[in-house]
This record gives C-alpha cells, sequence and structure tokens, in this order.
C-alpha cells in the first residue's frame, strides 16, 4: 500500500503518455457540446453580421509561441467565423510573438474565403505599451498604428474608412494568454468606450474572467482548446482543437482514475495504521 | 536628503500620480489629450525597458561564459541564437533592415520550426507535472479537502466531451462550479487585490512606501 502511495512518477508519466498518444492514432468519436459561454461569442459575430456589418471587427492577438497549440485552433475558429459572415476584420498584436503566429492564419482563411487584403481585412502588427497602446487606440486608430505591416498608411487601407477609434468598431475580440483581458482592454477600452467586447484565453486563466461575464464586459469567452473545439463546432469546420479533445478526454480520465486510486490507498493505509 | 536621487524623483512620482488619477475620470477634453500623451510617453519608456532587459540578458550571459560558471555552455548558446535570429532579420531576404519583414525564408523558418515548436514543448511538458502533482496532492484528509477533490473532478470531466457522453449533469455541474462558487471566489480576490492595489499605489504616491527609491523602504 505505501508504494501505491508513494508511486513513481515515470509510472504516472507513461499511461499520460499513452493517454495522449493512443487517441492520436485510433479515433474515438466524442460529441462536443459547446458551452453558454462560447455560444455567446459565436451569437454576438451573427448579431454584429445581421445588424452591424458595415463597420471593422477588431481582433487583438495577445500570445506567445508556448500557447501556440491553445490559441491558434481558436484564432482559425474565430476568424473563419468573421470571414464566414463577410465581416471585415482588423488584427493587431499586443504581444511581439503573435506577429508571426497570427498572421499567417489571417492570410490563409483570408484567401480560403476571396477576402481581399486592404479592402476586407488588414493587419497592423505589434505595437508595444500594452495598456497604453488600448488607451491610445481609444482616442486615435491611426495615430497608434500609422502603418500596417507591409508599410502602407492605415488612410490608405479601406478597410479602416471611418474607424477613427475604438469606439468604431462593431466588435472587438481578444486572444489572450496573460492578463491583457483583465488589465489592459476592459479597463481602458470597453470600460471607457463601451463597445461589445469578446475573448479567447487559455485553459487556466479562463476561471479568472467569469466575474466579467456576468457583469457584462465580456460579452463570450472561450476557454482553452476545449473551448476551440466548442468553437468549431458551432461553425461545422472540425480542426485541431475538435481533435485535440480525444487525447485531452483520456488523459483526464487517466488523471482522474489515479486520484481515485491514490485516494483508495491512502484510507486503506489509514484503516491499517489504525487496526495497527 | 540629496535632491537627484529622493526628492526629484518622488516629485515626479506625486505629480504624475496625483494627475494621472484625476485625469483618467475626467471627460474635459484638456484631460483625454493629457491621458493621451502620457499613455505615448509610457509606450515611449516601455520601448526603452526593451534595451535595458536586452543588456541584462546578455550581460549576465556573458558573465557566465567570461567565469566559466556551471552551465556556461547554455549561455554561449543564447549568444549564438541571439546572433542567429538577429542576422536573418537584418538580411530580411535580402531587403534589409528597413523594408517589412519577410513573410518566408530563414527567420520565419526558425521562428516556425525552433522557436514554437520549442515553447510548445516546454509548456506541454506541464501536463506530466501536473498529473503527477494532482496524484500526490488530492487527498481527501480532511472535509474541505474532499470538496475540493470533488469539484476538481467534476470540472476535469465536464471540462472535455467525455464528461458530457458519461453524463449531462456532469457539464451542467461544472457550469455551476464556475458560475456560482468560482465567480464568487474569484470576485473577491479580485476586489482584495485591486483595494490592495490602491493602498500600494496611494502609499508610493505620498511618498509613505519609498523603496522603489533605494536604499530604504518607509519613513
Amino acid at each position: 500500500m505505501d508504494r501505491l502511495i508513494n508511486l513513481d512518477r515515470r509510472f504516472i508519466f507513461v499511461f499520460v503518455f499513452l493517454g495522449v498518444a493512443i487517441p492520436l492514432l485510433v479515433d474515438i468519436p466524442l460529441p462536443i457540446k459547446p458551452s453558454p459561454t462560447v455560444r455567446s461569442v459565436y451569437d454576438e459575430i451573427e448579431r454584429v453580421a445581421a445588424e452591424d456589418a458595415g463597420r471593422p471587427v477588431l481582433v487583438s492577438f495577445s500570445y506567445g509561441a508556448s500557447t501556440e497549440p491553445e490559441m491558434v485552433p481558436m484564432t482559425r475558429a474565430v476568424l473563419r467565423h468573421l470571414f464566414q459572415r463577410g465581416l471585415k476584420v482588423v488584427g493587431i498584436c499586443l504581444w511581439p510573438d503573435a506577429v508571426g503566429l497570427a498572421q499567417p492564419e489571417m492570410d490563409e482563411l483570408a484567401a480560403e474565403f476571396g477576402r481581399r487584403y486592404g479592402v476586407d481585412y488588414a493587419f497592423l502588427g505589434y505595437k508595444i505599451g500594452y495598456q497604453a497602446v488600448v488607451l491610445n487606440m481609444g482616442q486615435s486608430v491611426a495615430d497608434t498604428f500609422p502603418f500596417d505591416t507591409e508599410g502602407t498608411p492605415v488612410g490608405d487601407l479601406p478597410v479602416l474608412a471611418g474607424v477613427e477609434s475604438l469606439k468604431d468598431f462593431s466588435f472587438v475580440f481578444d486572444f489572450a494568454a496573460g492578463d491583457s483581458m483583465e488589465f489592459w482592454w476592459i479597463p481602458y477600452g470597453q470600460e471607457k468606450h463601451r463597445f461589445p467586447f469578446g475573448g479567447g484565453c487559455t485553459a487556466v486563466m479562463a476561471p479568472d474572467l467569469y466575474p466579467f461575464l456576468q457583469s457584462g464586459q465580456l460579452v463570450g469567452l472561450l476557454g482553452g482548446l476545449a473551448g476551440a473545439a466548442e468553437y468549431e463546432t458551432l461553425v461545422d469546420a472540425p480542426g485541431r482543437a475538435t481533435d485535440g479533445m480525444q487525447p485531452q478526454s483520456v488523459t483526464h480520465v487517466i488523471i482522474v482514475l489515479f486520484i481515485i486510486l491514490g485516494n483508495i490507498a491512502y484510507f486503506a493505509s489509514r484503516r491499517r495504521d489504525r487496526q495497527a | 536628503m540629496p535632491f537627484l536621487t529622493r526628492t526629484l524623483p518622488f516629485a515626479i512620482c506625486f505629480l504624475f500620480g496625483v494627475a494621472g488619477f484625476a485625469i483618467f475620470y475626467s471627460p474635459h477634453p484638456y484631460a483625454e489629450e493629457t491621458t493621451q500623451a502620457f499613455a505615448l510617453w509610457l509606450r515611449v519608456v516601455s520601448a526603452f525597458a526593451y534595451f535595458l532587459g536586452l543588456y541584462s540578458l546578455l550581460n549576465l550571459h556573458w558573465s557566465k561564459i567570461r567565469l566559466r560558471q556551471s552551465g556556461w555552455a547554455y549561455s554561449l548558446i543564447v549568444y549564438i541564437s541571439f546572433g542567429v535570429m538577429c542576422l536573418f532579420v537584418l538580411y530580411n531576404e535580402g531587403h534589409g533592415p528597413l523594408q517589412a519583414q519577410s513573410k518566408t525564408g530563414a527567420y520565419q523558418w526558425m521562428f516556425t520550426h525552433i522557436h514554437v515548436a520549442s515553447s510548445a514543448t516546454m509548456f506541454s511538458t506541464l501536463a506530466f507535472f501536473i498529473s503527477s502533482a494532482a496524484y500526490r496532492t488530492f487527498r481527501a484528509r480532511t472535509s474541505e479537502a474532499a470538496i475540493l477533490l470533488v469539484s476538481a473532478v467534476i470540472v476535469m470531466l465536464g471540462r472535455v466531451p467525455i464528461g458530457g457522453y458519461l453524463s449531462e449533469t456532469i457539464p451542467e455541474a461544472m457550469q455551476w462550479l464556475m458560475t456560482v462558487p468560482n465567480m464568487a471566489a474569484k470576485r473577491g480576490i479580485l476586489l482584495g487585490v485591486s483595494l490592495g492595489a490602491i493602498a500600494t499605489s496611494l502609499r508610493i504616491i505620498f511618498g509613505i512606501e519609498r523603496s522603489y527609491l533605494g536604499g530604504g523602504g518607509e519613513e
């Protein structure tokens, strides 16, 4: 029993590895049901497409390389929906790594839906300053991002025609692997200018953001790979996130079984000690 | 109190602290313009902080190489990696550093296939350590620990499709845990942290807390 309580962690590592590897090789179809917080983002984009399609949507990328497996599938699912609905999209980065991660996805999806650069979408790249960038965009987008990543003045981009400041976007969405939603966008952007704001974040961050959902400062939230998979289900385009749900499901079950096993061993040893 | 090291920084801190607080809540156009100017200055300072960070990183690793400290070879790899990446950024597929960065080429290849791959791998290995930690720590030693354990199991299963496959109740229970007890606790923590941040900011603005000036704490 003591051996079970002090189980060699490499034993657990082997099971976790198999729990990830086997479902990647063997297809285990599992139903994915979108949660209310994910559905709210979908519904908001549908509303914008129906009522406010003339104004562009601002998409902010605040993530880096380490969270690529969680954030890029989410990025693809949301961008797919935006382009599918014919919405104009403007991308910016508040983390330097995000440029190399988000721009290729944006270009690829725009090409898939036949969207033209400059007319239907634009990518303005990275600017340093975190919350200060959000504050500056509250007054002037063109002064904050004078050029796109190709060096074209933003005034020459038709997609940004009529956009003076943040409140001229129909919807703002932040992909966050840090605290950009609760400490940059909500206090210095959404709360000041009252635009509809949604977000997607890593799974570990999602519980921190629930108070902002109830307050209405966030219209919806995609949490981690599961949130991305739910969004892929809503846009009917299964991708990397949906594929990732199989290993993630099996691994979670393995961890739960280990926790149960650990508790059985713990109670058995406690009973033995009492009897002794 | 030396003027340049104590009085002047304190005066700047007081002035910008009070002004920043006052103008943020004022809708007057002048206040709005001043906020924008402050934000722009903050961005300029942040940009210089990158140079400081770079200097600090390279200096630290140079010291390790020079003194042949334990693991100095890794510091050499930092220099080589930094140099190679810089070289290809400046080369920019023959277009030079003043043109927009090329979307293809050696730099992009290294970014995607080395930087992204290795960073994501490092982050992914956490799954193994978290699994091992969960096995050792989630023990129902007390009633509070048992509640935490049951909640953790519900959230772990409810966040993935297999939870809904096993029972419709698991995702619903997970959603309730997230939107009621979790949100109440998070809101409490957030309010506490915010009040603490306000109190600390006021102490700094009014000069009660001066440790940021160096050479001592409260006075």
